[in-house]
This record gives structure tokens, C-alpha cells and sequence, in this order.
């Protein structure tokens, strides 16, 4: 069965800082409908990885392919104008401007007119609950919204690929139900995800597939059976054996 | 009447005069840049009075020389714990307010601050020049072809004296270690029960003590007016970019650098000039090497 | 930012409803010569918002790109005889090359030290205007001539006040294009957090240095303009770091990042400027350094306790009134 032309290809990407290598030669590759997880202790060079596919800088060796095109290297605002968005691990809302003006302010990567974009970002905004706060200040939101904000703000620039970094840190019980929610939604609408999680409870209901990294090296990629019984992903990372108490 | 001309050009060598020139403007260059990188480096503040402050000195040992008849290496003694202090009230007035404000608010404080205190000397004093003319300040002194007078050589030989005291006491004084400490990470000191506040207070108190100084040593080298202090504002934050933020020993070897400059663009271009080069030099460094020639933390950081 | 806009309009009307009927009713040359200060101070207020307020650049060089359009009117017109607008133009297009030119520094340094390097270019240019004596007549500065007509801006004090107006209502305006416009709300993103912004495609180096361009372009005009007035271009004074500062005081105390901030701050500052004059008109530069001390005071101080300015108490105020009728 021949599988369609991946969305997002990765090969070899390396990245040094100084003496230290961050990432080195990781490889992998995203088709289109997919919900990638990516997994790692800190420090495995999940961010460093996010930054290189998004043109927060380059990558030092090694090819990103997007949608057929050659990305690496491209400045990160090129690159979501081409539809490969990201957010950050620590959320970066607009501070001073309103939640609407936030989501709208994403809305016009692919908007000419503000009026457009309003529409667009009031849209987002019901897809992710944000609706009680669209006139609140960004930075009065509470972590939990404020998260949601990131995820709605990225949403509106209509990616074909999203890049979640750990959107899920810092959330209780509840709001965790809530983002794994609506991941799970923006996945069944057609939106391919990478997202890089710690919470494995949140990963496991939503990753197809899982990468580890760890040292800037995959050293496993699979489905999260496979993966969560991999000796060495066990090894550096999970601790234990981790059984899916449900199906 | 400088001494170079009574001497007659056949006695100078231009090469060594240039290069003592750099010497020991570099020296005095030293001083006043030494107490902002400290300021820099250890609060992340920029201070733009700094060279209101050394203006003031310039005014004190003007005041002490004509109504005391006081010169102004006697001055000089006083002017430390006098500083010390006016930089201990700005601070508690001032700065303490802005440590943890954002850029904007910092650069238009310290702009207000620069504006309100040239403005203060020129109600105060009028904005005649004045000179000040101890008997050290016409004194040749002749050495292997250069000529200068005793004030340079002297406010060289101080300055340079109070920046190694400087250098030392950060080395090697707990105080110092814990002003260092506080500079790398602001936050782990304050883990560690480092008192930040302490620290400003202290650090900016010294930054300050040491421009007033520095400017009660170069009053017989230059005019004193109310916007004395902006001709060395420029050059001061060019010496710390060139340096490294809170670099000491960077900003010294900044200070002969950004003297070595001026001096050899006066020399070929006329003194008119010397803004320029500042500029150049300043833009140069900051878009070519903005963590300074020595690699270390620079203007990069500055957004901390 | 709706419905702050809407406010704005009401007070803006109000305010330049106010400023177009004065020369109706009040004839004395005094207070309409006030009345055009307040309006160019703000307008070139305005301008410098378009970089420091709206786009996050803070410059305290913008008296560059001023003296940039006063010496091209006053240069061209003693020179060449060359109408004022002609020398308007030209120093439009000098200042979009000085803007780009520090533009393009806004993406290489952060805050304090972009705010230092512009400083550093007025002051270059303090230099080379007053030394220059062949071309800007140095250190003396240039008197402006007086020839009667719009062509050559040689106008009453009427006109002046009118045509001041028109200047600062489209300042005005150009504000509240940035604040509804795609452009405008990129910027703000852009001054929020850079890197979000980039991720969010917006190519943010190039929205600053277009805001940075614009902003010299506008004050330049102003500077032209403001030539044209008073008939003198003194290079210490037109390049000067108090005037930058000026520019940016009256932003700040009316509210950065408004549209009717900085004319709101002209008119406290240049009231303020006006009265301490005809009090102090004695004491020559007694008068100028109290003034001046007054300003950094107030800077100092509203910086830190109303960074939002007037027009932030304003809004305060009237949330706090709408909230108690609600």
C-alpha cells in the first residue's frame, strides 16, 4: 500500500550549541492526518527540534521538507505563511491586547481584511471554549486560558501542520480533560499535529505514533504499545512498565 | 598653554605623544566607564545620567577650588563618600523604583533624570564655562619626547588606582563575590539569601562614587558647564559594549581602545569629529560583536 | 481596541472641533501662535508614537529626521529658492533613508541600546550641521525667508492655524489607521512579543523598519513645517536630544500607543511650556532650565506611577463611571 507524500519529513537534523550537540540526526516523517507524539526527559532536544522545523533558527546539518518544499532554514514567519505553525512551551500572549485581538492578530496571516480575520477569530475562539473571555486582556488570563489562547491564536492562522509544545504542563485534572479534548477534536477535523507532551495519561489517548528522544537522539518511534513497552524508552524515561488500564 | 607648543615641534615624537595621550586618556576613560559597567552588569539597568554625575563632580571641584580655594586632588578624597551618597539617595529615590521595570520605563527615568540635573546646574550656575586651573594643570612634564602636564599624569595615575581598588575589591572581597554573584543570576541570589536590594543600593552607590570622582579628577582637562557630562556618555557605554557588561578588566582595555580611537581620529581628522567615531566605533561593535571583544555577556543579555 | 477607538473619536472631535473654531472667535496672534504649537508639538508627538508607541521602537533620536526637514526647506530655499514643499519632499525622502537606516538598527539592538545608538545619530548630525559652515552656514543656523503665499508657505497666523490643524488631524488619523488596519494590528503583535509574532507569520523585522521609515517621514514634514514658522533653523536646537525627548514627553504623558495621547500631552506640556514663559520671561536661561527640569520630573514620575498617561486615566475613569451607572 503506498502511503500518500508525507506532510513533514525530517532528515537527519542536527543542531550544536558550542560543544554540546542539542539534536543529532533525527529523522522522521509526518503524513498528512496524523497526531505524532513526541516524548523525552528534559533537555532530549524536543523544543530545539520544534524550533528548527519552525524557523526559530536552522538546523546545523540535515533537511526539513514541508509539504514538498524545501523549509531549512527558513525564517519562522515564512514558514507559518506556508502553513507549519507552532507554540511555545512558555505561552507568549500578546500581554496588553484582548484575547479576540490576539486570536485575530494569528487570523491575519491569511486575512486582508480585520474584518475577516474577526470572523475567522471569533470562529476559533468557539472551538476552543474561549468564548466568556474574548474582550479579557491576555495577560490577566489565568495559566490554564492562557494556554488555550497560545493553541486558538495558532489555530487561526489555518495550519495544515501544528506544533503543540507541552500544552498540557501546568494543568489540573479538569483542564486537562478539556485540551485533550479538544486536540482530539482539531485531530478529527482533518488537522495533522505534532505535539510534544510529558503527561503520558494525555499522550497515550492521543498520539497514533510516538518518537523518544533522548540526548538529541530517537532512539524509539512507535505506536504507544510499542513504545511504552520498549526497554529502552523504559529505561531513560518511563520507569517502569506502563499499562493502559482501558483500551 | 599646552605644553607641546612651548616645547616646539622639533621635541615631540608624534608617535609616542599619541601613544601616551591614549594612555592616559584611557586611564581617565577607565574610571567613568568602570562604574557604569558595574551598573550594567550587575543591576541590567542603563543608566542614562551617568554623565550628569560626573558633571556634578566637574561642579564640586570647581566650587571647592574657587570659593574654598581647595585643589582638586584634596577634593577628590571628599568626593567619594559625597558621591557614595548621592548615588545611595538616587538609588533609594529613583532607580529602586525602576530595577524591575520594563526598558521604557528605565530609559525615560534615567533620560528624566539626565534632563532634570543638567537643567538643575544650568539654573543653579548658569551655563557660562568655567575652567578649573590648579597649579598642576600647567605643569609640563617631559618624558622621552612626549610632552604633558602633571594633571594628566596624575588624574591618570588615579584613576587608574581607583579601578584596580575597584577590580580587587569585586575579586576578592565577600561583597564583591556576592555583588558578582548577583550579576550572573539574579534569581539563584535571591535563593542563596543574597539581598538583592543590598546589592543595587551598593552597586549603584559605587558606580556612582566612581563617575564623581572621575569627574572631579578631569576638571582640570576640561571646561565644566551644565551639558559637560553628555561628550562622555557616548563614549562611556561604547568602552562597556567594547568591554562585555560588568567586565571590569574589559572595560579598561575598552577605555584604551575607545581613547586609542579618539586619539588618532583627532590627530588625522581634527577634535571636531570625535562624536563620530564614537558612533562609528558604537554601531560598529554593537552589530559586529555585540557580547564585546572579549565574548562575554553583552548587549544580547541586556533584554534579561 | 474598539471601542477605544470610538472614545477617541469623541474626544478627538471635541478637541479639533474646538481647535477649528478658535481662530473664529479669538484673533489675538499670541494665543493662536500657542495654538499652533500645540498642534505641530503634537502632530510631531504622533509621528514619533508611530515608531515608540505603536511599534514598540523607542527612539530618543527622532530630532533627526526633524532637522533633516528643516534644513532641507530652509536649505533649498535660501540656496536654491526653491519652494518649501519641494524641500519638504526632499526631506521626506533623506529622512526614509535615515529611517531605514535605523530601522534596520531596531533589528540589531534591544531597547536601551537602540534608544542609545539613535541619540548617537542626531548627535552626528548636531555635528555635521554645525560644523559644516559652507553648506548649513554652520554654528549660526539659517533664517528662513518670508515670501507671502501657500507655494512658499508664507502665511498669517490664521492659516498657520489651520493648516497646522489639517497636519495633526491626519497624524491623528494615521494612528487610528494603525489600530484598525491589518498592518496596524501585525505591529502590535510585533511590539508585544517579537517571537510570537514571527511564529504567527508575521515577517516582523521589516513591519518595524516600515514603522520606523514612517515615523521619520511624518516628523520630517513636521520639521519642514515647523521651519516655515518660526523663519530660523538653529542646528543646536533642531537636532538637539531635549527636543527628541520632547517628542516622545508628550507621547508618554498622554498615553503611548494612543491616538489622541500625544496630542493630549502638547496640550499639558506646551499650556504648561506657554505659561511658564510669560511668568518667567525675566529670567532668561533661568526660564529654560526650570522648564526643562520640570519636564524630566514629570517624566520621571509619570513613567513610573501613569505609564498610561492621560488618556489611560481617562479610560480608567470612565470605566469606573460606567461601571457605577451600569
Amino acid at each position: 500500500m503506498s502511503a500518500p507524500a508525507p506532510l513533514l519529513t525530517l532528515e537527519a537534523v542536527t543542531k550544536r550549541f558550542g560543544g554540546l550537540t542539542a539534536v543529532r540526526e533525527v529523522s522522521l516523517q509526518v503524513q498528512p492526518g496524523d497526531l505524532l507524539g513526541i516524548i523525552g526527559p528534559n533537555g532530549a532536544g524536543k523544543t530545539t527540534l520544534f524550533h528548527m522545523i519552525s524557523g526559530y533558527y536552522p538546523p546545523d546539518e540535515g533537511r526539513v521538507t514541508f509539504d514538498g518544499r524545501d523549509i531549512t532554514g527558513q525564517p519562522a514567519h515564512a514558514v507559518s505563511r506556508l502553513g507549519l505553525t507552532r507554540t511555545f512551551q512558555i505561552v507568549k500572549p500578546f500581554g496588553n491586547l484582548s484575547v479576540l485581538d490576539n486570536v485575530m492578530i494569528g487570523a491575519l496571516t491569511r486575512r486582508s481584511s480585520t474584518r475577516a480575520a474577526r470572523t475567522d477569530a471569533e470562529r476559533v475562539i468557539d472551538i476552543c471554549d474561549l468564548g466568556r473571555h474574548a474582550a479579557a486582556r491576555a495577560r490577566a488570563l489565568p495559566l490554564a486560558l492562557r494556554k488555550r489562547l497560545e493553541v486558538a491564536r495558532a489555530l487561526a492562522t489555518q495550519p495544515r501542520l501544528l506544533l503543540l509544545d507541552e500544552v498540557m504542563a501546568g494543568l489540573n485534572p479538569t483542564e486537562l480533560i478539556a485540551m485533550v479534548a479538544l486536540i482530539r477534536r482539531l485531530h478529527a477535523n482533518g488537522l495533522t499535529l505534532i505535539v510534544i507532551e510529558h503527561i503520558m495519561a494525555a499522550m497515550m489517548r492521543l498520539a497514533q505514533r510516538i518518537v523518544m528522544l533522548h540526548h538529541g537522539e530517537k532512539i524509539a518511534e512507535g505506536t504507544p504499545r510499542e513504545i511504552t513497552s520498549d526497554r529502552r524508552v523504559i529505561d531513560a524515561y518511563l520507569g517502569e512498565e506502563f499499562v493502559l488500564a482501558d483500551a | 598653554m599646552d605644553p607641546a607648543r612651548r616645547l616646539g615641534p622639533a621635541q615631540i615624537d608624534v608617535f609616542a605623544q599619541l601613544g601616551v595621550s591614549t594612555v592616559l586618556l584611557g586611564g581617565i576613560y577607565a574610571l567613568i566607564a568602570v562604574g557604569l559597567t558595574l551598573i550594567f552588569g550587575i543591576m541590567r539597568v542603563v543608566n542614562f545620567a551617568h554623565g550628569e554625575f560626573l558633571m556634578l563632580g566637574m561642579y564640586l571641584a570647581f566650587w571647592a577650588f574657587t570659593l574654598l580655594s581647595l585643589d582638586p586632588w584634596f577634593v577628590l578624597f571628599f568626593s567619594i563618600p559625597i558621591f557614595f551618597g548621592v548615588g545611595l539617595v538616587t538609588y533609594a529615590l529613583i532607580m529602586k523604583g525602576v530595577i524591575h521595570a520594563s526598558h521604557n520605563v528605565q530609559i525615560f527615568t534615567t533620560v528624566g533624570l539626565s534632563t532634570a540635573l543638567q537643567n538643575v546646574a544650568l539654573v543653579l550656575w548658569s551655563g557660562d564655562f568655567h575652567t578649573v586651573r590648579p597649579w598642576h594643570a600647567s605643569t609640563p612634564i617631559r618624558l622621552a619626547g612626549t610632552a604633558f602636564n602633571l594633571s594628566q599624569v596624575v588624574a591618570f595615575v588615579i584613576a587608574i588606582a581607583l579601578t584596580v581598588l575597584l577590580v580587587a575589591f569585586m575579586r576578592w572581597t565577600h561583597t564583591g563575590r556576592v555583588m558578582r554573584a548577583t550579576a550572573q543570576d539574579r534569581d539563584a541570589a535571591i535563593l542563596m539569601g543574597i539581598d538583592t536590594d543590598q546589592v543595587y543600593r551598593l552597586t549603584f552607590a559605587i558606580g556612582i562614587a566612581a563617575v564623581g570622582a572621575a569627574g572631579v579628577l578631569v576638571s582640570p582637562l576640561y571646561a565644566v558647564y551644565p551639558t559637560a557630562g553628555l561628550q562622555f556618555v557616548l563614549l562611556s557605554y561604547v568602552v562597556v559594549v567594547l568591554g562585555g557588561l560588568g567586565d571590569m578588566v574589559g572595560a579598561l582595555i575598552g577605555s584604551l581602545i575607545v581613547a586609542a580611537v579618539e586619539v588618532a581620529g583627532s590627530y588625522f581628522f581634527g577634535t571636531a569629529w570625535k562624536e563620530i567615531f564614537y558612533f562609528v566605533l558604537f554601531i560598529a561593535v554593537l552589530v559586529f560583536r555585540p557580547a564585546g571583544l572579549f565574548g562575554q555577556r553583552g548587549a544580547e543579555t541586556l533584554g534579561a | 481596541m474598539i471601542t477605544r477607538a470610538l472614545a477617541h473619536r469623541r474626544g478627538a472631535l471635541l478637541l479639533f472641533g474646538v481647535a477649528a473654531l478658535i481662530p473664529v472667535f479669538v484673533r489675538d496672534a499670541y494665543f493662536l501662535d500657542s495654538l499652533v504649537l500645540i498642534l505641530l508639538w503634537g502632530a510631531l508627538s504622533a509621528a514619533w508614537n508611530v515608531a515608540g508607541g505603536y511599534a514598540g521602537q523607542v527612539s530618543i533620536g527622532h530630532a533627526a529626521f526633524f532637522g533633516i526637514g528643516a534644513y532641507s526647506a530652509a536649505l533649498l530655499g535660501t540656496r536654491f529658492q526653491q519652494s518649501p514643499w519641494l524641500g519638504m519632499l526632499v526631506g521626506v525622502a533623506l529622512s526614509l533613508v535615515a529611517g531605514g537606516a535605523i530601522g534596520y538598527l531596531s533589528n540589531r539592538l534591544k531597547g536601551p541600546y537602540f534608544a542609545l545608538s539613535t541619540i548617537a545619530f542626531s548627535q552626528v548630525l548636531l555635528i555635521v550641521a554645525s560644523r559644516w559652515r559652507a553648506f548649513t552656514s554652520g554654528s549660526e543656523g539659517i533664517p528662513v525667508p518670508f515670501r507671502p503665499g501657500f507655494a512658499s508657505l508664507g502665511l498669517g497666523h490664521v492659516a498657520w492655524v489651520y493648516l497646522a490643524l489639517a497636519v495633526a488631524v491626519l497624524y491623528w488619523g494615521v494612528q487610528v489607521w494603525l489600530e484598525h488596519s491589518r498592518f496596524g494590528y501585525r505591529l502590535a503583535g510585533v511590539r508585544e512579543d517579537e517571537d510570537a509574532a514571527q511564529a504567527l507569520g508575521i515577517p516582523a523585522r521589516r513591519l518595524k523598519v516600515i514603522a520606523v521609515m514612517t515615523s521619520a517621514a511624518l516628523t520630517s514634514v513636521c520639521g519642514t513645517l515647523w521651519a516655515q514658522y518660526i523663519g530660523f533653523v538653529d542646528p543646536f536646537y533642531v537636532f538637539s536630544v531635549d527636543l527628541s525627548v520632547r517628542f516622545a514627553l508628550n507621547a508618554i504623558i498622554g498615553g503611548m500607543g494612543t491616538a489622541l495621547g500625544p496630542f493630549l500631552g502638547s496640550i499639558l506640556i506646551t499650556s504648561l511650556e506657554t505659561y511658564l514663559r510669560a511668568t518667567l520671561s525675566g529670567v532668561q536661561s533661568g526660564f529654560t532650565g526650570i522648564y526643562l527640569i520640570v519636564y524630566g520630573t514629570v517624566l520621571i514620575l509619570v513613567v513610573r506611577f501613569f505609564p498610561d498617561g492621560l488618556a489611560g486615566l481617562a479610560a480608567r475613569l470612565r470605566a469606573r463611571w460606567a461601571r457605577a451607572h451600569a
